[in-house]
């Protein structure tokens, strides 16, 4: 149904261009031109990354109904890949690092997941659960010698990890605001990945039975479509774009360690479920909404209402589930274009009325 | 009156299950209080301690179908107000200084013994239950999931920041530490009762109806969330317990971090690991799913501290071991190690299964296939989507 896709990305870009113009102007207000822009283009390039990682999210369990716990690992191996490749140069590092991540998803699937296809979601997600366990684990402990053969200290507390490239980080000035090469880099990334996704959910026969799987597993399969190569399929790309995001992370934040995967993961969850798990462009939009929160709540509000901001954070989140369980900014119960909808047709009437 | 064996076995095959759960509970306390050491006895009490978490899992998830991330929430709540209301008065006017005024004139001149504090404990958590059922049965999946996980986030929250009531970071002082291997072993026989009992009780019955087919329960006039409320409170005060004597138990110390994810002992995702492994839908399971991850990670780890012939492996493989342990017990039996039945009769060891008394006929319906006495009426009616 191509007419509705187009209503979907429509709904979806509007909805992204809504929060994102009010914060800009929020901020713009506040904190002054210069730097309320230079704030919203840091946020965005850190929502950005949890954008993709929910997207990735939302992929696996769509399909399969899989909430993914051992996904932050997937980051967790990338930093480590990075770190023991920090000498190969950036190219050899990106390649590296995203086939090993990416392989890795393969691993988890063929191994992990793939028997466990007809349990219930529950025991999913406990297995989800092991493996991420599992492999944190793995790099505490360090079984598999690699600390040693590169030189390097793992399991003993945090470390150097990944030395950021000065030509990569460095900021320069335009008109006041400051930006880094590292953050349009993420922009394009970003923006890219999510052309790729479009085009490839849309043009190819890869896509069409993605989202037929999506619809319904079962009936996907009485029509023909392959359940082993989908869901193959579905780990390849999440894995493509974790190893991505890890990169992006990684290079941003520099830090590497055996639980580095855990926060972006609960971010990006949390975020997907605001945006609705449901609908990968929903769940990519609330993680992105919510890395852009967060950001700006790190960087402007005094510790102390921070701390209790993520109290009422989950307080929120409690109602989104019970009240708007498609998510809020999700295709189908698209809650902020209703809203702005609902506004631009009363508006001739309410003209004069206070707001 | 003449007891005849039709009268006798039915009541015997009811009370055979929790009756043999808890002479192992028996069983365990006797050798660890006779023969181990305090390395083994501390292991013992923090097991025991697990199982009443697991049971109140149990009581909820296992018999409702949906998943709770939130009940080591109620963990802490037992905790907090059981350490609160039992530290001496001398002690509190100096560790909480901060304390607002509506807490401080009731908290401070508390001074409870073990039993009421655990009691109390245990009523903080069911308030805190109670006012949390509204949202969290009308869910189901992973949206239970998430809403409670969203609970245990925010009351751990609450803990870190609010140090004027919880001293945040800072351990507690003066906590008395009452908690006996006797006392949790006791609290654990109690529990395995009453999760068996409420299995069996018809609000036990009625929900698990729901955990088959919700539609086919609704329309024979389960009011699901109803009979989730209830399973929600009753493990609330389970955990609560467990909280509580957490509290008065290692030194008593413990802060936020003791009720969240945190590295090491993972005790959100190891709890509900147990149930799982053991199998979510038995009373047994829940028993069988503790002692099971309790004993390999316990004896790898004694195997990692003392060495066996000479070799030590490298710190950190007990973690590992169970992680891959837990990992192929799912894949090998995702049903869990009992396939979510109970301790079977003596002599049901080796006949197939039969429907030995009404109740359990109701359920097997629900579950779509029909008792093997009756003819195989169809019993999907509702539409599956």
């Amino acid at each position: 149904m191509p007419g509705v896709d187009r209503t979907q990305a429509l709904r979806a870009t509007i909805g992204l261009a809504v929060p994102t113009g009010l914060l800009v102007l929020l901020l713009c207000v506040v904190l002054g031109a210069a730097k309320g822009i230079q704030y919203t283009l840091d946020a965005i390039s850190y929502g950005s990354i949890f954008a993709l990682l929910a997207m990735g999210l939302a992929l696996l369990f769509g399909v399969m109904g899989l909430m993914n716990f051992a996904y932050g690992e997937l980051i967790m191996a990338g930093a480590y890949t990075m770190f023991f490749t920090r000498s190969w140069g950036w190219l050899g590092m990106i390649v590296v690092t995203i086939v090993v991540v990416t392989m890795l998803s393969l691993l988890m699937e063929l191994l992990a997941f793939r028997p466990l296809r007809r349990a219930s979601p529950v025991t999913l997600l406990i297995t989800s659960f092991a493996v991420s366990y599992a492999l944190q684990e793995l790099a505490w402990t360090d079984v598999l010698g690699l600390a040693h053969r590169f030189n390097a200290t793992i399991g003993t507390g945090p470390q150097k990890g990944v030395q950021p490239y000065p030509w990569l980080t460095h900021q320069f000035s335009i008109g006041g605001v400051l930006i880094s090469k590292l953050e349009i880099a993420i922009w394009i990334v970003t923006v890219a990945i999510l052309l790729a996704m479009t085009i490839l959910l849309r043009r190819t026969m890869l896509g069409t039975q993605l989202r037929a799987s999506t619809e319904d597993f079962r009936m996907a399969q009485l029509v023909g479509v392959r359940a082993n190569w989908v869901i193959s399929a579905a780990f390849a790309i999440t894995g493509l774009i974790a190893g991505v995001a890890a990169l992006l992370y990684i290079f941003r934040n520099g830090q590497v360690a055996p639980d580095i995967g855990q926060g972006p993961l609960f971010i990006a969850f949390v975020g997907g479920v605001i945006g609705g798990l449901g609908s990968l462009s929903g769940a990519a939009l609330g993680g992105f909404v919510l890395g852009v929160v967060i950001n700006i709540l790190n960087a402007s509000l005094p510790f102390k209402l921070h701390s209790y901001a993520l109290l009422f954070a989950f307080v929120a989140v409690i109602g989104i589930v019970v009240f708007q369980p498609e998510g809020l900014i999700s295709v189908r119960a698209g809650a902020v274009v209703s809203i702005w909808r609902r506004l631009r047709r009363r508006k001739p009437a309410a003209e004069g009325a206070p707001a | 009156m003449k007891l005849s064996r039709e009268r006798v076995e039915p009541l015997a095959r009811r009370a055979w299950p929790p009756l043999v759960l808890a002479s192992l509970v028996v069983v365990t306390w006797a050798l660890v209080d006779s023969f181990g050491g305090i390395v083994y006895h501390d292991i013992a009490v923090k097991m025991f301690i697990m199982l009443m978490i697991v049971l109140g899992l149990q009581v909820f998830s296992g018999n409702s179908g949906v998943l709770s991330f939130g009940h080591v929430a109620f963990m802490a709540v037992g905790a907090y107000s059981s350490a609160l209301l039992t530290i001496p008065t001398e002690i509190k006017k100096f560790t909480y200084l901060t304390m607002p005024h509506f807490l401080k004139f009731w908290v401070f001149p508390a001074q409870l013994n073990a039993l009421e504090g655990t009691l109390a404990g245990a009523g903080f958590a069911t308030v805190l239950a109670l006012l949390t059922a509204a949202p969290i049965v009308r869910l189901t999946g992973v949206a239970a999931g998430i809403a409670t996980l969203a609970i245990l986030v925010i009351v751990h929250e609450f803990d870190y920041q609010t140090s004027a009531v919880t001293r945040g970071t800072s351990t507690q002082i003066g906590v008395p530490t009452t908690t006996t291997l006797l006392s949790v072993a006791v609290w654990a026989m109690i529990f395995i009762g009453a999760a068996f009992a409420f299995q069996q009780s018809r609000f036990g019955l009625r929900l698990r109806a729901s955990r088959e087919n919700e539609r086919a329960a609704r329309s024979v006039g389960v009011r699901v969330p109803i009979e989730r409320a209830i399973a929600w409170t009753i493990s609330g005060f389970i955990v609560g317990v467990a909280g509580a004597q957490y509290a008065h138990a290692f030194g008593g110390t413990f802060g936020p971090d003791d009720f969240f994810f945190n590295n090491g002992l993972n005790i959100v995702l190891l709890t509900i690991a147990m149930l799982v492994v053991g199998g979510m839908t038995s009373v047994t399971g829940a028993v069988v799913g503790c002692y099971f991850v309790t004993v390999i990670f316990e004896a790898v780890r004694r195997w990692e501290v003392n060495g066996l012939g000479g070799v030590t492996p490298p710190a950190g493989t007990s973690n590992f071991v169970l992680a891959f342990v837990l990992l192929v017990t799912l894949v090998a039996r995702p049903g869990g190690l009992t396939r979510g039945r109970e301790v079977p009769w003596p002599t049901d060891w080796r006949l197939p299964r039969r429907p030995a008394f009404r109740r359990t006929a109701l359920i097997e319906r629900f579950r779509g296939t029909p008792p093997a006495n009756e003819p195989a009426a169809s019993a999907e009616t509702a539409p599956t989507d």
